[in-house]
């Protein structure tokens, strides 16, 4: 087999059919949809000129959805359903050419059908919104790094927020399932491509047509409200908040999309012999995030879109005045937000199973264990959103239920621990980039749960709900669990997805500058919240200087690791030490293919005999 | 007989394979771990909230707090047993550009499983019913105290607190409170919701336009109080703060006459 490493497989260029398809790209979208804003911008104007908030809201909002459209339009995204419509389909030659067969970096910038391509796709835009989200995350911190500071004012802190916040959701919620369950996963189980790729393209262009939404916010006056987008706050807010609305709603059908494609392959597209006992856990986790995806996102976008007609066009969802109701807000958004923070969670530990029995050389302790792991969070997870409103005063009768249903989370998040430290134990754990991950989840992951507890505890959130202790919580689970998850999945995959290797030297620099960073920030806003400095606030008090700038003396260490990250990949994706087509000796079926992986994937389509996690002494 | 005594040699019973596993080097050093980490997190729970957290001016305030010390110190044992076994494994950890030999290959360990789950859910309902019980502490306080309690009508606008003491015939943007008195804090807004947090005194309820919600707590300490909007109101949502005063109670009627209103 190892003849075959970094073998160039001399992919015969095809000559392009003579097919509309192969003038489009990134840039016909782009036109087409700038022309498709400014006429309905002008017609809106044209429409409804008088100077109220309600019409500009709307102009501004039909605009931004006919940015989207007429991006997927110049883009070719609609060429197949048009020719069903016409009794036809794309020809064979066509259907070759998006996939991007013989095109080069081109493919990158098209509409194009290949999984692979797609998963690289996702993982830029993923990297685009971490930095982003993460200067944001800089400048507030440099805000609040003495009381008073001024640095910006209340205006811009506010929308540096809310911007920070949703940047950094939208982009959480992808980058697992983005980059390596497009990439990745299809390999994993032996596919040579997803159940559905056009929708995939559609998933990923969908949600690439969001950004430039979501950045426009900036220009129309920022999201004042923070990423939870409270109303009636947000009624009242300004044009911005047409943006965050837009983005929501783009990103919850691109995410349906993708959940239901990335279901369906791994139901329907596994190779011979991968019975479900034998799916790695990755497979397992990714599909669960998206399938809990499925249900969740829909009430985000409900709640935005009564939001938007609110704004738009005057009804009163949430205008008390009228007989609406800021909690039936909460609830939408909540039935979504709790969900949601285990759909970035999961896929997240997920890969640090798949992680830690390749490093540690031991098979994956109890593999039914994480699986009933995970199914327990799911489950409950949908059964718990209230918690977020115990002090809303809503139905305090209530808040007891919703305490205990909370309190069994831990039940499940503990299996999970177990099947970890079960898999490490007694191994040699082999301390490359990725498995430094698995510890760094452990310790973060434990100081999230223990301070959720508290949170979920009514008695205790009396006191804690609404304080940076909140903000210091959840960045505990979302990013020192969830993102070093994904960034160990980057470091592992990376030799599959560039053929080269991450460059361990700035790899190392960057993880320990990063997991110190995120400790010292946190115990600061840990610190901060038990103090009582409450959340989102543009300005303090003394009493809480010291906390604060610790914690912005961590943001900046955090901030630093992150440039040095960047730099490596960087790096290493253009000059990094070629990779040997399976350098972890893992057992999973991505290792089996050499680099560049091909159209589909396998020559010939692999029979799976056993789980892949075959390690261990006494084992064959 | 002597079948019997072979069939024993070969197979320990099972509790003399629970006290070989207690003696194995791997568990004795992690056991010593645990212990120290456990220590630390005992203590950190107990040094941290307490240096932190501000006075404690109410009795919801002292649950509040107590249940995160204790939290703190129930959970350490399980935090010092995760973090123990981890760094147990990083002693023996392997350096270098080739995979190390392979590891333990045990796939799975019922016992350990269920032993897991179940103290995984003991833990979880120790905390379930504790926190049960100090909540219906909280609301039978309420009940108890409805009767007599001083009502004060809070008023959240974009970003001002307002108090309105109805009975008293005073309206004032301080928020004074007599000592050991039931206070009811009946709380709105007028405009896009605010959260009403008087910090030392540990409850916290939110103001929404047209609904009244409702906050018991009887200030046992006098001091001041800090007074915070804990939800996001807008532009000078950082702004949105005053103080108030537990005083002693002829202070607190002074205050009352003095504002021109009336004691009851
Ligand atoms: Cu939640
Ligand atoms: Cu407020």
């Amino acid at each position: 087999m190892t003849t075959l490493d970094h073998a160039k497989v001399s992919e015969s260029r095809p000559n392009p059919p003579k097919s509309l398809i192969t003038k489009l790209n990134m840039g016909t979208g782009m036109i087409v949809g700038i022309v498709f804003a400014e006429v309905t911008y002008f017609w809106g104007k044209s429409m409804w000129d008088r100077q109220e908030a309600v019409m500009e809201n709307r102009i501004l909002t039909l605009s931004m959805f006919a940015w989207c459209i007429g991006f997927l339009i110049g883009i070719g995204a609609f060429i197949g359903p048009f020719r069903w419509l016409i009794g036809k389909d794309l020809t064979d030659e066509e259907q070759l050419f998006l996939a991007g067969k013989g095109q080069g970096v081109s493919r990158y910038f098209r509409y194009c059908t290949d999984h692979k391509v797609v998963g690289i796709q996702y993982l830029v835009g993923v990297m685009v919104m971490l930095g982003a989200g993460g200067t944001m995350a800089m400048m507030i911190r440099t805000n609040l790094i003495t009381p008073g500071s001024k640095w910006v004012n209340a205006e811009i802190y506010n929308s540096l927020v809310g911007l920070h916040g949703i940047t950094m959701i939208v982009a959480m919620i992808i980058v697992s399932t983005g980059p390596f369950g497009n990439f990745i996963l299809p390999i994993m189980i032996g596919a040579r491509d997803m159940a559905f790729p056009r929708l995939n393209a559609l998933s990923w262009w969908l949600l690439f047509t969001a950004i430039p939404v979501l950045c426009s916010a900036w220009f129309f006056g920022g999201i004042p409200t923070g990423w939870t987008a409270y109303a009636p706050l947000s009624v009242q807010a300004g044009a911005g908040m047409n943006a965050f609305i837009v983005t929501i709603i783009i990103f919850a059908i691109s995410s349906a999309i993708a959940g239901a494609n990335i279901t369906t392959t791994v139901v329907a597209m596994r190779a011979k012999g991968m019975k479900w006992n034998r799916v790695p856990i990755f497979v397992i986790g990714a599909t669960m995030s998206v399938a809990l995806a499925i249900p969740a996102f829909p009430s985000f976008m409900a709640s935005q879109m009564m939001a938007g007609f609110d704004r738009t066009i005057g009804t009163h969802f949430y205008d008390a005045e009228f007989g609406g109701s800021g909690w039936l807000y909460a609830h939408l958004f909540w039935i979504m937000g709790h969900p949601e923070v285990y759909v970035i969670l999961i896929p997240g530990v997920a890969i640090l199973m798949e992680i830690a029995p390749v490093f540690a050389r031991s098979p994956l302790f109890s593999y039914t264990t994480a699986v009933v792991g995970f199914a327990g969070i799911v489950g409950l997870s949908v059964l718990v959103w209230a918690h977020h409103m115990y002090i809303s005063g809503w139905m305090p009768s209530l808040n007891g239920p919703f305490m205990v249903t909370t309190e069994m989370i831990s039940i499940p998040t503990g299996l999970l621990f177990l099947v970890l430290l079960g898999t490490i134990w007694r191994g040699r754990p082999w301390m490359k980039l990725p498995m430094l991950g698995v510890y760094a989840l452990i310790w973060n992951f434990l100081i999230g749960g223990i301070t959720g507890i508290y949170l979920s505890d009514v008695p205790a959130d009396d006191y804690l709900h609404g304080s940076m202790f909140v903000t210091a919580h959840f960045h505990y689970t979302l990013m020192g669990a969830a993102l070093t998850g994904a960034i160990a999945g980057l470091a592992y995959w990376f030799p599959k997805m560039t053929g080269r290797m991450l460059d361990e030297r700035s790899g190392y620099i960057s993880f320990w500058t990063v997991q110190i960073g995120f400790q010292v920030l946190f115990l600061g806003m840990f610190a901060a919240g038990s103090q009582g400095q409450p959340r989102r606030v543009a300005d303090y008090e003394q009493a809480f200087a010291t906390s604060d700038l610790i914690s912005t003396i961590g943001a900046y260490l955090v901030g630093i690791g992150m440039i040095v990250l960047l730099y490596s990949v960087v790096h290493s994706w253009r000059k990094g030490k070629i990779a040997p087509m399976n350098p972890w000796g893992a057992k999973t079926l991505e290792w089996t293919v050499p680099y560049p992986i091909y159209l589909e994937n396998f020559h010939e389509a692999p029979v799976v005999t056993s789980d892949p996690y075959g390690y261990g002494r006494s084992e064959k | 007989m002597s079948d019997q005594h072979e069939v024993t040699d070969l197979a320990p019973t099972p509790g003399e394979r629970f006290r070989n596993a207690f003696n194995s080097r791997d568990v004795k050093i992690t056991m010593v771990f645990g212990v120290i980490i456990t220590a630390f997190f005992v203590l950190l729970g107990l040094w941290f909230y307490p240096k932190f957290m501000p006075e404690i001016m109410s009795e919801n305030m002292k649950r509040g707090k107590d249940v995160i010390v204790y939290f703190t110190v129930i959970s350490a044992p399980i935090a010092g047993l995760v973090i123990a076994v981890a760094l147990y494994t990083l002693l023996n950890r392997h350096h270098g550009e080739n995979p190390p030999e392979e590891g333990a290959s045990f796939r799975t360990h019922t016992p350990i499983v269920f032993a897991w789950t179940v103290v995984s859910a003991i833990f979880c309902i120790v905390a379930i019913v504790w926190g049960l019980t100090e909540m219906n502490v909280n609301s039978e306080d309420a009940t108890a105290n409805a009767k007599s309690a001083l009502v004060v009508e809070v008023t959240g606008s974009q970003w001002v607190w307002t108090f309105n003491y109805p009975e008293l015939g005073v309206q004032s943007e301080q928020l004074n409170l007599p000592l050991d008195r039931a206070v009811e804090f009946r709380v709105h807004s007028v405009d896009v919701n605010h959260s009403f947090w008087p910090v030392q005194l540990g409850v916290k309820v939110d103001a929404n336009d047209r609904v009244t919600t409702l906050a018991h707590t009887t200030p046992n300490v006098l001091g001041t109080i800090d007074i915070k909007c804990a939800e996001l109101c807008g532009l000078y949502h950082a702004y949105m703060e005053t103080q108030g005063k537990v005083m002693k109670e002829a202070d607190f009627n002074n205050w009352v006459t003095a504002q021109g209103g009336h004691v009851a």
